[in-house]
C-alpha cells in the first residue's frame, strides 16, 4: 500500500563513521549475496519501523552495493531507495552514474533508468544512468572518422609521456593509414589529466595521419575498470578487463572504424601485460556481434638495453636524478618535470 | 454549513497520492508542504501540489493545503503558489499570536489583487501547536473572518508543554481551550492526528472522546481511518428520529412566525435545533451508526 | 530560459516520473521512456514540450522516465527540473498552469 511506504525512512550516510550502522550494512548486504566494497563511501539507509530494509550505496559514480531486504522486498521499497540514491548522488556532483549488475536484475535497474552499454555474456552488465551517455559518445568520435583500409586505435595513460610512448606511437601509425590515439582520463595516476593530455599533444607532434583524442568515462576509467563485480562473485582473471576491452570493440572501434588496436609489450607492469593478453581475447574472439579487431604488440624501446617506462621515469624524478629522465623523455616532458614537480632539494649548506 | 469530520493529510512531495487520494472522499483533503516534506523536495512538492489543486477531481472537494511558517524561506513561496492555484482553505502552522494571522491575511489579500481572485474567498485556518497559541487561542480564533476553524497539533504541542503524548491527558486542557475558543468565535475546533494507524482501537478511543468533547473532526494520516471516524461520527437512528422532529417543528415555527418552538409541549433553544441540523447533516453524510 | 546546470526532479515511483534537464549547445531534445509508451508516449512527450516552451527553454538535453504518471505530474516535474537548471528562477504561476 502506498501509504506504508510511506513509513520509510530514508538517510544519507558517510559510512566510516558510523561503525554501528556498517555492520547493520553488511549484514543486509549478506542476506542478498553481496559484500560491503571498501572504496564505497557513501551509503543511503532505507528504514521500516527502525530495521534496515534497504541500501545503496555509491563510489563516486558508481553504483554498487544495492539491496533490499528479502523480506521486506516490494517494488516501492526498491524504487524508493533508487530514486533516493539518484537526488544524493546528483547533490553530490555525480549525475551520470554507472553500474554493474547480474544479468537477472538488468529488468529491475532498466526500470529505474539505467540502460546497458555492454554484456559480458552471462556474466555482468555494465548500465549507465542515460539512454543517449555511450551512443551520443559513439556519435561524437564519428564525427571524427578518417577513411582508410588499415585504422588503428591506441589508449595510453602517459604518466608521464616518455620516448617509448612516443616510439609506440610512431610505429603505430607507419603500419595504418589512420591512427586514433586516446589518452586516459582518469584521474587516478601521479600525473593529473590535464598535464598528462597536454605533454602527449606535444610529444606526438610531427606524426603523420594522427587523431589525438582526450579519454573519456568509457575507456579505461573507474566505471569500465572497476574489479567491483569479479572480486565479489570471486571471478578473477579474464572478466576483469572484459567490460573495458567490449565497450572499445562494439562501441568505439565501431563509431571510428577502428580494425587494429596497438599496444607495447609490458615487461614490468603486471596488470598492463594481463591486459595486453586479455586484449586478444575480448577483442579477436567470436564472442560478440561487433566485428574483431586485431590487436597488435609493439616491441619496447630501449635505451641502454632497458625498456623505457614510465614508472621508471617516476622513479627517477623522485631520486632527482634528472641527467637520466633526459635520455628517456622527449624535451617537453622534461621540461614540465623539472619546472613543476622537482622537489626542491634540502640545501647542504 | 460544511461538514468537516475528517482532513485527510497527503504529503505533498509523493505524487502517486496526490494523484489517487481524491478517491478516498475526505470531507476536506489537507496537501501537506510542511513536515512531511524535506528540504530537499520543497520547490518540487510546492509545484506539485499547485497543479494537483488545478485537477478537476480536487476542485469537487474542499482543499486545504498546510504551507510552511512565513518565518521561513518557504512559507511565502507556498502562499503565492497555492492561492494563485485556487486552493480553498490555506492552513498555517504553529499559530502563537493573532498577528500571525494577521500577517498571513494581509498577504493573501495582495495575492487575491495580484492574480483577479474574488477577495476574501481564500480562506483560512490555525493550527495551535504551543503554549502560547493555546493561551491566545480567543484571540486567534477571533483574528479573521476568513477563519474557518482551528486546529491542535499535539506532538509540537507537547514538545512545548515538555511532556509527551500519552493517554491524552497532556492534551487535556489544550484541548480544552481550542475547543471553546472555536466554539465561542463560531468556527469549527480540529483535533490532532492519531499517528499508530495500526491501532484501530486507539483511535475509535480518542474518536468517541473528542467526538463528545465537541469537536468538529479531526486530522488523518491514514486514509482507512476516514471510514471509522465518519462511521463514529454518524448518528444513531434513535437521534436521527428525533433529530428531525426538532428541524421539522423549528421549520413549522419559522412557518408560522412563532418566537418559541415546542416539540412534545416542551420549548425548544436555537443550540438545540443547531445541533440536530448537524446530527442530521452528518447523517446525510454517511449514514446511521453502524 | 537558459538551463545552466545539470538538475533532477522526481521518482521512479508509481505514479511519477524523473526528470533529469541538461544544458546543451543544439536545440532540444528529449529522450522519453515510459511503461505506456506505445499509448501514451507521443502525449506525454507534447506535454513536457509544451511546459519547455512555456518557461522559454530551447536548448536542453532532457530525459524523462516516466512510470504512468498524470499530465499534471509531468509538468509539476519538468518545471521543477527546470527551476532547479535555471540560474534565477522567479516562479510566474500564470505561465506555469
Amino acid at each position: 500500500m502506498a501509504e506504508d511506504c510511506e513509513e520509510l525512512v530514508f538517510d544519507t550516510i558517510e559510512v566510516a563513521f558510523f561503525p554501528r550502522i556498517r555492520n547493520e550494512l553488511v549484514e543486509l548486504l549478506g542476506k542478498c549475496g553481496l559484500s560491503i566494497e571498501e572504496g564505497v563511501d557513501t551509503f543511503v539507509t532505507c528504514r521500516f519501523e527502525g530495521r534496515l530494509v534497504g541500501c545503496a550505496g555509491l563510489e563516486a559514480n558508481i553504483v554498487k552495493c544495492v539491496a533490499i531486504d528479502p523480506l521486506a522486498r516490494g517494488e516501492c521499497i526498491s524504487l524508493k531507495v533508487v530514486s533516493e540514491m539518484i537526488h544524493v548522488a546528483h547533490d553530490l556532483g555525480h549525475d551520470h552514474l554507472f553500474l554493474y549488475t547480474r544479468p537477472n536484475n538488468i529488468s529491475f535497474f532498466a526500470g529505474c533508468g539505467f540502460y546497458p552499454i555492454v554484456e559480458v555474456p552471462g556474466l555482468v552488465t555494465l548500465m549507465e544512468n542515460t539512454p543517449i551517455g555511450i551512443r551520443s559518445y559513439s556519435r561524437s568520435l564519428a564525427r571524427l572518422r578518417r577513411d582508410g583500409a588499415t585504422v588503428g586505435g591506441i589508449v595510453i595513460n602517459a604518466n608521464p609521456f616518455t620516448l617509448g610512448h612516443r616510439y609506440l606511437v610512431e610505429q603505430a601509425a607507419a603500419g595504418c593509414d589512420v591512427l586514433h590515439l586516446f589518452v586516459v582520463a582518469e584521474d587516478a595516476s601521479y600525473f593529473p589529466y590535464r598535464d598528462r593530455f597536454d605533454l602527449v599533444r606535444e610529444g606526438v607532434e610531427g606524426i603523420p595521419n594522427l587523431v589525438l583524442h582526450p579519454g573519456s568515462e568509457y575507456m579505461i576509467s573507474r566505471a569500465t575498470f572497476s574489479s567491483y563485480f569479479f572480486k565479489e562473485k570471486n571471478v578473477v582473471g579474464d572478466c576483469f578487463t572484459a567490460v573495458d576491452l567490449l565497450i572499445f570493440r562494439e562501441h568505439i572501434a565501431p563509431a571510428l572504424g577502428i580494425t587494429h588496436r596497438f599496444v607495447g609489450t609490458e615487461p614490468f607492469c603486471r596488470t598492463t601485460n594481463k591486459y595486453n593478453a586479455d586484449m586478444k581475447y575480448w577483442l579477436q574472439a567470436d564472442l560478440s556481434g561487433a566485428p574483431p579487431v586485431q590487436v597488435v604488440e609493439i616491441e619496447r624501446t630501449e635505451y641502454g638495453a632497458v625498456p623505457i617506462s614510465a614508472s621508471e621515469v617516476r622513479r627517477l624524478l623522485a631520486a632527482d636524478d634528472f641527467d637520466r629522465i633526459a635520455n628517456l623523455v622527449p624535451p617537453t616532458t622534461l621540461q614540465l618535470l623539472a619546472t613543476k614537480y622537482r622537489t626542491p632539494r634540502v640545501s647542504a649548506a | 454549513m460544511k461538514l468537516r469530520r475528517s482532513m485527510l493529510f497527503l504529503p505533498g512531495a509523493n505524487a502517486a497520492m496526490l494523484s489517487t487520494a481524491f478517491v478516498f472522499k475526505p470531507d476536506s483533503i489537507m496537501f501537506d508542504l510542511e513536515d512531511a516534506v524535506s528540504l530537499r523536495e520543497k520547490d518540487a512538492a510546492r509545484m506539485l501540489v499547485f497543479h494537483a489543486l488545478r485537477l478537476p477531481v480536487y476542485r469537487e472537494m474542499e482543499t486545504v493545503v498546510r504551507i510552511n511558517p512565513l518565518s521561513t524561506p518557504f512559507g511565502l513561496k507556498d502562499l503565492e503558489a497555492v492561492v494563485r492555484a485556487g486552493v480553498d482553505v490555506v492552513r498555517l502552522p504553529k499559530t502563537d499570536t493573532a498577528d500571525d494571522v494577521h500577517v498571513l491575511e494581509a498577504h493573501v489579500e495582495r495575492i487575491e489583487r495580484e492574480c483577479g481572485r474574488e477577495i476574501g474567498s481564500t480562506k483560512l485556518m490555525a493550527a495551535i501547536e504551543s503554549a502560547s497559541g493555546v493561551v491566545n487561542a480567543v484571540a486567534i480564533a477571533c483574528s479573521s473572518p476568513r477563519l474557518i476553524g482551528i486546529a491542535l497539533a499535539g506532538f509540537d504541542y507537547v514538545m512545548d508543554m515538555q511532556t509527551e503524548r500519552g493517554d491524552g491527558t497532556e492534551l487535556f486542557y489544550a484541548r480544552c481551550a481550542v475547543l471553546h475558543a472555536a466554539r465561542y468565535a463560531k468556527i469549527d475546533a480540529f483535533d490532532v492526528v492519531f499517528s499508530d494507524v495500526n491501532d484501530d482501537e486507539g483511535f475509535l478511543k480518542e474518536v468517541d472522546l473528542i467526538k463528545r468533547m465537541g469537536f468538529d473532526g479531526k486530522s488523518l494520516i491514514n486514509p482507512r481511518q476516514i471510514d471509522l471516524l465518519h462511521n463514529a461520527y454518524a448518528p444513531t437512528q434513535e437521534e436521527v428520529d428525533y433529530a428531525s422532529r426538532v428541524v421539522a417543528a423549528a421549520e413549522a415555527g419559522e412557518r408560522q412566525g412563532l418566537g418559541v418552538v415546542s416539540l412534545n409541549g416542551k420549548m425548544i433553544d436555537a443550540p438545540v435545533i443547531g445541533h440536530a441540523r448537524v446530527v442530521l447533516r452528518r447523517a446525510s453524510a454517511s449514514g446511521v451508526r453502524q | 530560459m537558459k538551463i545552466v546546470r545539470e538538475a533532477l526532479a522526481g521518482t521512479l515511483e508509481s505514479s511519477d516520473l524523473l526528470v533529469r534537464i541538461a544544458p546543451l549547445e543544439d536545440g532540444l531534445e528529449l529522450v522519453l521512456k515510459s511503461e505506456v509508451i506505445h499509448q501514451f508516449g507521443p502525449h506525454i512527450e507534447k506535454v513536457a514540450r509544451d511546459c519547455l516552451a512555456r518557461l522559454g527553454v530551447t536548448q536542453a538535453l532532457v530525459v524523462i522516465e516516466d512510470k504512468g504518471a498524470l499530465d499534471c505530474v509531468v509538468a509539476a516535474r519538468v518545471q521543477t527540473a527546470v527551476s532547479r537548471a535555471v540560474d534565477e528562477w522567479t516562479p510566474d504561476w500564470s505561465a506555469l498552469s
